[in-house]
């Protein structure tokens, strides 16, 4: 095995860039491994702590990008570099010495304000360690900011939060993965209608499921303002969730109010329960993992994104569904088999929220689920007991699009889980919309097919929620045709859903017992 | 009590902008993000995002700080203030006076060099071998290798010309008993500030690249005997030439003032022609000294240059500015100076040119990037006033396109420019000038400079020329010194 790290110097290269790099050298013949990388601190590191030459990394700048490549010979390597040259080349670089042919967009933020005054808005989606200085670049010019990029400090945050309040601007984030301004969505979002419904959420596919749930039930959207995942811890503060929701207040297209958020600190939950007590707009809370309070002095707090989503659905205007698809569903039985002893729950999500809603349903119809401490690979025994595993989380995302994008990795989960045959119900998610996988329901099927065919006839059942709008780019109604055909039973909420896989367990388990 | 309002939404228009049903959006990063804005309808200009400050967390850090920190708006004004002078300096030529007699701390036992200091030991070649030919030409030794051995005893003293008010090319030697030209401010607010520079010895084998041959040394005799006394004399005769307006209608001219000086050299003979025929008696004495101006076409070099030490002087000095007043070569380092930091080098390793060789020669003979001549591309011309100089483009990349793509480029890194010097290609708009620090690390973009490349070896001279960069360490040193500079001059409030 011959190893080789490749420094291109002032190679600047955007992660998805970087994996489309390393996919495509990973693919030449003789090769075992490639990994394109810029070459931070932390990457040489973790390069050289993989077995690569220090000597050879320490060349590399964060500016430079590294190329570490594992093959079985030499000459394996000599036609990976051409395949590097000729994937640099095709980018137009290193055609021409000449500043003409380097001239590209605007290099910085500020000067893209200044050759377009009129913009109002900021997005931000670049590695980590360099997103602060990005998004202060943006405050600087008096634009408010969607923060896409994670990795970014809470002192940073709190910095930039702290900055953009005083100047009456957002800070959406840092790792705020949805926002709808105006009919405009941002990063991952559903092409909703307009209407009376705003949405404050610290959970991107918290903002996605109440935007399709109330998109369900003909109800639109004024604007969903997202505040990056932890807006709601003690050193944040709820910054930008109280800004949002005094935009939503004063903004007269909106006539209530939804909060989505994972986990909020006691101490801000507190002090927002006083910001919203004087919203002067009705307003539903959802806090994932918590249970259902209903009216607490006006502020309605649900027990699940659907309760959130039908109050504010009734608010304006919306007439009560029939009671039979409001709750979970019933479950049809799964085929016995007397021969296997354990039954099990797996549940593999793309969006985090949807999982930890899951888990929060699953536990009110008495299904107990375990967050495995290891990250679950394709190669080893799945851990005991009722998984619920978001495969969006850091872990499973290193060098690697998120799951709603690239569906790699949960479809070899998928796969490994069916093969385990303790595992009797899948519990899965589909999230739509602009930014998510353009036609993501034909893969999950054939996975499913696959584990089910090396399952010798022992049945595995399958539920999966679909997050998406009549609009949506995906077709929301072929999907799930797509699904039901393959055999899953589709619902159109993870709260559904979850109900729905937890209704099964005990069907299953009461024919192994038999 | 839990009353505490750590963030005080404001709660203005700005954020409500977003509401009011038009978002336009500029985005940064990867560009499946911005997916969804484009495709629900809204404007989405995509930034070609490149790291800052070379991604070094803590001189991000410093930056940040510098570009919106508590001081910006002094520091901003500073760099106004500092271009303001920068801009209305007037340089003129008032005088060719003889090194020893008109420079300020020059002494005969003192040569002066291009870039920052250097010691004989460290020394590159070309640099070595005008030392060499210095020696030589002060009579002070009769052999190369009696010179070498004097120069290696510490025989005479070396100071960079920069720490004298003057510049030279490559090598940029400055002996005792040289001819210079004493360039001096006639308007501005710094008026009587005077600069100096030797004058231009041509192309071919010259001291400026290391050369010490016979032909080069009875060049250095002419140009003292006889060229000298004689652009004096005319110069006195005709009064001052005004520099900026020469170089203006040079710029229209094709030229950019550092690797092409035909226009200027061309109209400084115009100006001074007269006089010097008037001044002569000895007409043979004339016509030789106006063939020796027409025959060097980089005359105005050695003018050029003053004229933007004399400007870039008028900028020194500002106590916030972060404004780079210097970028000079020794062919070892590189080295820079800031406004606010007046006199304080910060180096790095002098790089290699990429350039154009000489029929012959390669990447292989070139020395290191040497010379004071980056003083014009500091104050606004030359490699910045590229778009001006569609003769030299192949130094660029080999179309006009480049050229002014060159420019705007620059204009990047510079906090205005100088209307006096317009670029006919680019709508009349003036010469980038005043490269602001910050401006480099954010943008992480280095200043362009044209120029020539010496041979390696001493006594050999050109063998081509091209466009260099200055090595990013010095910037980075800079940044780190000014904001360490800001922090001292200027507590923030309460500390």
């Amino acid at each position: 095995m011959s190893t080789l790290v490749l420094v291109r110097s002032g190679c600047y290269q955007d992660s998805a860039r970087l994996m489309q790099v390393s996919r495509e050298l990973a693919a030449v013949a003789g090769v075992s491994e490639a990994v394109a990388m810029m070459g931070t601190e932390t990457n040489r590191r973790l390069l050289a702590e993989s077995g690569f030459p220090a000597a050879e990394l320490a060349k590399a700048t964060p500016l430079d990008m590294v190329v570490a490549l594992r093959a079985e010979s030499p000459a394996a390597l000599d036609s990976v570099q051409v395949a590097l040259d000729r994937l640099l080349a095709g980018r137009g670089e290193g055609a021409s010495s000449g500043p003409a042919a380097a001239a590209k967009g605007p290099g910085t933020v500020t000067e893209a304000l200044e050759a377009h005054p009129e913009a109002n808005l900021v997005s931000v989606a670049v590695p980590g360690p360099y997103a602060a200085f990005v998004a202060q670049r943006a405050l600087d010019a008096g634009r408010s900011v969607f923060l896409f990029s994670d990795n970014v400090s809470s002192a940073d945050e709190v910095a930039l939060k702290r900055r953009a309040a005083g100047l009456g601007l957002l800070v959406m984030g840092p790792d705020c993965g949805t926002a709808i301004l105006s009919g405009v969505g941002l990063g991952f979002a559903n092409r909703v209608e307009r209407g009376p419904v705003g949405i404050v959420g610290a959970s991107g596919t918290g903002i996605q499921e109440l935007s399709c749930l109330l998109d369900r039930r003909g109800i639109g959207v004024s604007h969903a303002i997202g505040t990056g995942s932890r807006d709601l811890s003690e050193a944040v503060d709820g910054a930008m969730t109280e800004a949002g929701l005094a935009l939503l207040a004063r903004d007269p297209e909106t006539t209530c109010v939804l909060l989505v958020a994972k986990h909020p600190a006691a101490s801000v939950a507190r002090r927002l329960h006083g910001v919203l007590a004087r919203l002067g707009k009705p307003v539903a809370v959802r806090y994932l993992g918590e249970i259902a309070r209903g009216d607490v002095e006006g502020v309605f707090y649900a027990g699940s994104l659907d309760e959130a989503a039908e109050k504010a659905a009734a608010w304006a205007g919306a007439q009560a569904l029939p009671a039979a698809t409001t709750t979970a569903g019933t479950g049809r039985r799964a085929e016995g088999d007397p021969e296997q002893g354990e039954s099990r729950l797996v549940g593999l999500f793309g969006g985090g929220s949807l999982a930890a809603e899951a888990r929060c349903v699953l536990a009110a119809h008495g299904v107990e689920t375990v967050v495995p401490d290891v990250m679950l690979t394709a190669h080893s025994p799945l851990p005991p007991g009722n998984l619920v595993v978001d495969t969006g989380d850091d872990a499973y995302t290193v060098g690697r699009p998120h799951p709603m994008v690239d569906q790699t990795v949960r479809c070899s989960l998928i796969r490994a889980a069916g093969a385990d045959l303790s595992v009797r119900v899948l519990l899965l998610d589909l999230v739509l919309g602009d930014g998510a996988h353009p036609d993501p329901a034909p893969e999950i099927v054939q996975n499913v097919v696959a584990a089910r065919a090396a399952r010798a006839g022992r049945p595995l059942s399958v539920v999966v929620s679909v997050c998406g709008s009549r609009r949506d780019p995906q077709g929301t109604r072929r999907q799930e045709e797509v699904l039901r055909q393959g055999g899953l039973h589709v619902a159109s909420s993870a709260a559904l859903a979850a109900g729905e896989a937890a209704a099964l367990l005990p069907l299953v388990r009461e024919e192994v017992a038999r | 009590m839990n009353s505490r309002t750590p963030y005080a939404f404001t709660g203005n228009a700005n954020a409500s902008t977003l509401l009011d049903g038009r978002l336009e959006v500029v985005h940064a990063g990867i560009d499946a993000v911005a997916e969804a804005a484009r495709a629900t309808g809204a404007a989405v200009t995509l930034v070609d995002f490149e790291p800052p400050s070379g991604g070094e967390p803590r001189r991000m850090a410093l930056l940040g700080e510098l570009l919106s920190g508590a001081h910006v708006h002094e520091i901003d004004a500073a760099n106004a203030r500092a271009l303001a002078r920068l801009l209305a300096s007037r340089p003129h030529l008032v005088g060719v006076g003889v090194a020893r007699d008109v420079i300020p701390g020059m002494a005969d036992d003192l040569f002066l060099h291009a870039g920052p200091p250097v010691s004989w030991e460290r020394m590159c070649g070309p640099m070595r071998g005008a030392v060499i030919g210095g020696l030589l030409h002060e009579g002070r030794a009769k052999s190369v290798e009696e010179a070498t051995r004097l120069a290696a005893a510490g025989a005479v003293r070396f100071d960079p010309c920069h720490h004298h008010d003057a510049v030279g090319p490559m090598a940029g030697l400055v002996t005792p008993s040289m001819p210079v030209f004493v360039v001096e401010d006639r308007g501005g607010e710094r008026p009587g500030t005077r600069t100096f520079c030797t004058l231009n010895e041509g192309l071919g084998k010259v001291l400026r690249y290391g050369a010490f041959s016979e032909e080069v040394l009875s060049r250095l005799d002419y140009m003292r005997d006889e060229l000298a006394p004689v652009l004096a004399a005319a110069l006195a005769l005709r009064g001052p030439i005004d520099l900026k307006h020469l170089m203006a209608q040079a710029l229209q001219m094709g030229d950019e003032g550092h690797n092409r000086n035909r226009a200027g050299t061309s109209l400084f003979f115009r100006e001074l022609a007269p006089a010097i025929v008037r001044a002569t008696e000895d007409r043979e004495k004339a016509a030789r000294v106006l063939e020796f101006v027409n025959g060097n076409d980089h005359f105005f070099l050695n003018l050029s240059m003053p004229m933007g030490k004399c400007m870039l002087k008028a900028a020194e000095g500002e106590p916030l500015s972060s404004l780079v007043t210097v970028m000079a070569r020794n062919g070892t380092d590189f080295g820079i100076q800031v406004s606010s930091m007046p006199g304080r080098w910060f180096t790095g390793p002098a790089q290699m040119v990429r350039g154009l060789y000489f029929p012959g020669r390669t990447a292989a003979d070139a020395n290191p990037d040497i010379g004071d001549s980056a003083i014009t591309e500091t104050a606004g011309f030359g490699g910045f006033a590229m778009g001006a100089a569609p003769a030299i483009v192949q130094f660029v990349g080999g179309s006009a396109e480049d050229a002014l793509a060159a420019t705007r480029a620059m204009r990047r890194i510079t906090v205005g420019a100088n209307n006096g010097f317009a670029i006919p290609a680019l709508g009349f708009a003036g010469t980038p000038t005043g490269i602001d620090l910050r401006l480099v690390e954010e943008r992480n973009l280095l200043p362009q400079i044209n120029t020539g490349i010496a041979h390696r070896e001493p006594g050999v001279g050109q063998v081509g020329a091209g466009l260099v960069n200055p090595p990013w360490e010095a910037f980075h040193a800079a940044l780190e010194a000014f904001a360490e500079h800001v922090r001292a001059a200027a507590p923030p409030p309460g500390a």
